[in-house]
């Protein structure tokens, strides 16, 4: 195997998981780049990832790490900093140039991610919700007119987009949601609630999955669609930077114009765009594993008990090397998956697996720099039980561990 | 206006910087590099005045190859086209020479420059170059507002052009000075000048079609030769820890007799 195709650059891109893969993580010169004197390596394939990456980095170092601990005790979205980055052209990173996008592929949403979780996870949530759960979902599922309609104002941040798809009744067992729409005419008819829908409250916008029939569709309802509300954000342990809450459908008239691609076309959306999203909610668990590796390892060489500085003694030395290893394993199983999903690529197993296998690296690496930095871990001061919190919520939202178990055996097994 | 305007690759200055065994350079290995920050305000104010005035920006870099990120960068701010003089050690003088031939070339009606480069920390490339050019200079600007003042926010540029002449403010001690020099000119920047935009995506993904030209030295007809060579690094002395004394008489007689400072 050559090294671009064991990145993934190849044409023929596959969808399953190839282990033994030599030159992850290294820096690679690929020859058809010779034009350009910078390394090239499986998180920054191009210049363009790589200055995406600076960007962002500087962004959250700048502007998003000092507000993350008050809008997370305010339990509020961060309104004119989410324009921000609009404004920097980050909510269709993934849309083509043609219609105003980035025509970039799912590294560089996994870039944007994994940097801005690093400061604030909860206020990355709320990013991930407009911009791949609406902006992304809605672009490959959408026609000319809807996107007309749609997509500028969300793409310029002017309205906020999210999805529903979770219910009060079925969360895991999504496919036997009860949210209905009956077509009457120009409009159709929708009944239903949907819960836990990131964005609720600011939200303008959503992709909305109902039965007609025995089958599932997606829809785009606005608020100017009558029969919609929203409710009171529910409260929640972590992510607090975004508010979720529930999308009320009574007797909701949408008009028919705003069925994305066919009654029973909405399977396919919600299972290609869950790919994305399971990798870049990896990817925030990352940055987490990330920001608490820094975190713990730092304290540990400042911090003196008994006489030395606390790294010197071996359990401590066993949190910082296990979640050291740990964030490794995860970083380049995200990447390697990136560079094999998009639009055209399935790859469940993929983006499973390595959400699978992230979620509960953040989360273990943020309690390991909880107990490195004793009772001030404990403590607001530093942002450990902040994102200690925020981490928990990767292995239920976009699918539970459980679920993720569930797909890649059935998936394997299938393959047999 | 066509503004000349600078970007040089330094060692990035978050990291610290590790001396080679022979004690006689820097280690370059595992060390990242960013655009020299003063730079980066002299991009940002050169936009702002292409915003004001039109014209053309371009960027130049002296320095190795990978320069090219740097001036990538400024592109991606949205400076029009980026010239690359490759060279490999460059001090102030060879900087200023090899930006003397740009100049003559180009034939811009303002460079501007950051007042230092973070690396070495000379301050002098800017002075240099005016010397060289027997050009007005104006180091060291800076603006009247503030960075969180209305003016900041809307992006107005600190450097007043009007009628073939510019006016720069300078920080002086106790004060505020006010230069008016003709153009063409040089401008260097300081840290209060303005705060530099991100580089939006679309302008990333656009600066990858933008054109970036390459010299050498030899290309432009300068003599590669520093006029400085560094003789040996040292790292700086390490702190030592406080001492808690037990009373006012022990710190007198500390201060006294160890410091010896009274
Ligand atoms: C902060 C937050 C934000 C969210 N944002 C959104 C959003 O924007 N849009 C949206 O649509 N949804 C959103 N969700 C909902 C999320 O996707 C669901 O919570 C998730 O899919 C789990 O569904 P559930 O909560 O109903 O749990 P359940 O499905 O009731 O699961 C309960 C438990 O049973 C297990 N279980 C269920 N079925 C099986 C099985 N077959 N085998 C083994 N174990 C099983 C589960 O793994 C879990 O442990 C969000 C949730 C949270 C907490």
């Amino acid at each position: 195997m050559s090294e671009a195709q064991c990145l993934g650059l190849s044409a023929e891109k596959g969808s399953s998981l190839h282990s033994g893969c030599a030159t992850v993580g290294q820096a690679v010169d690929y020859g058809f780049r010779k034009d350009q004197s910078v390394k090239l390596d499986l998180f920054n394939p191009s210049q363009e990832h790589r200055m995406l990456r600076d960007m962002i980095s500087a962004f959250t170092k700048e502007q998003v790490e000092s507000q993350a601990a008050e809008y997370d005790q305010r339990g509020e979205l961060n309104i004119s900093l989410f324009r921000e980055l609009a404004r920097l052209g980050l909510m269709g990173i993934t849309i083509p140039e043609v219609h105003g996008g980035a025509g970039l592929d799912a590294v560089a949403s996994v870039i944007v991610h994994h940097e801005l979780s690093k400061s604030d996870p909860g206020f990355c949530l709320a990013y991930l919700a407009h911009a791949l759960l609406f902006v992304n979902n809605f672009y490959w599922a959408s026609n000319d007119a809807q996107k007309k309609k749609y997509l500028e104002p969300t793409l310029s941040g002017e309205w906020v987009g999210g999805m529903g798809m979770t219910e009060p009744g079925h969360g895991t067992d999504v496919l036997g949601m009860s949210t209905t729409a009956v077509k009457k005419g120009t409009k159709y008819l929708v009944n239903g609630s949907k819960t836990y829908i990131t964005n609720a409250s600011e939200g303008d916008v959503f992709q909305v999955y109902a039965k007609t029939g025995g089958e599932i569709s997606a829809f785009v309802v606005d608020r100017s669609c009558p029969g919609f509300s929203t409710s009171k954000p529910i409260k929640k342990m972590g992510m607090r930077g975004s508010t979720m809450g529930e999308l009320i459908f009574e007797d909701c008239e949408v008009p028919a114009e705003n069925l994305l691609g066919g009654e029973g076309a909405g399977l396919v959306h919600m299972m290609r765009n869950l790919e994305i999203e399971r990798l870049a909610l990896s990817a925030m668990s990352l940055g987490i594993a990330d920001r608490c590796m820094e975190i713990m390892t730092a304290h540990s060489k400042e911090r003196v008990a008994f006489g030395q500085p606390i790294y010197k003694f071996g359990q401590i030395q066993r949190y910082i090397a296990d979640g050291y290893a740990m964030t490794e394993a995860a970083r380049a199983l995200v990447y390697y998956v990136a560079h094999n999903v998009g639009p055209e690529i399935q790859n469940r197993l993929g983006s499973d697996a390595a959400k699978l296998f992230t979620a509960p690296v953040g989360k273990i690496v943020a309690d390991y720099a909880m107990q490195v930095l004793g009772g001030a871990g404990y403590c607001e001061e530093y942002p450990v039980e902040r994102l200690f919190r925020d981490a928990k919520l990767i292995e239920i939202g976009g699918g539970t561990l459980e679920s993720h178990q569930k797909n890649i055996t059935k998936d394997l097994i299938r393959s047999l | 206006m066509k503004i000349l305007v600078t970007v040089k690759r330094v060692t990035d200055y978050e990291r610290k910087v590790k001396i080679a065994p022979d004690g006689k350079s820097l280690l370059t290995d595992g060390m990242s590099f960013v655009a020299n920050p003063f730079d980066e305000i002299a991009v940002e104010e050169a936009l702002r005045l292409n915003k004001a005035h039109g014209g053309e920006v371009v960027v130049v870099s002296v320095g190795p190859k990978d320069s090219t990120q740097e001036i990538r960068k400024a592109l991606a701010m949205g400076a029009h086209r980026g010239i690359l003089v490759t060279a490999e050690t460059v001090d102030s003088d060879v900087y200023a020479r090899a930006l003397q031939q740009l100049v003559e070339k180009e034939q811009p009606e303002l460079v501007i420059m950051g007042k230092q480069n973070t690396d070495d920390d000379a301050n002098q490339e800017g002075q240099l170059l005016a010397g060289y050019l027997n050009w007005p200079q104006a180091t060291f600007a800076s603006k009247e507002a503030g960075l969180d003042s209305a003016d900041e926010k809307a992006q107005k540029p600190g450097l007043v052009v009007d009628n073939g002449q510019l006016t720069v403010v300078r920080e002086a001690d106790g004060g505020l000075e006010h230069l008016s020099v003709d153009l063409p000119a040089i401008v260097t920047t300081d840290l209060r000048l303005n705060q530099p935009r991100f580089a939006s995506l679309p302008g990333i993904m656009k600066a990858k079609k933008k054109k970036v030209e390459e010299f050498s030295l030899g290309d432009l007809g300068v003599d590669p030769a520093p006029k400085l060579t560094y003789v040996a690094y040292s790292e700086p002395k390490e702190r030592q820890a406080g001492q808690i004394v037990e009373n006012i008489d022990a710190l007198v007689d500390r201060l006294r007799n160890e410091a010896k400072v009274i």
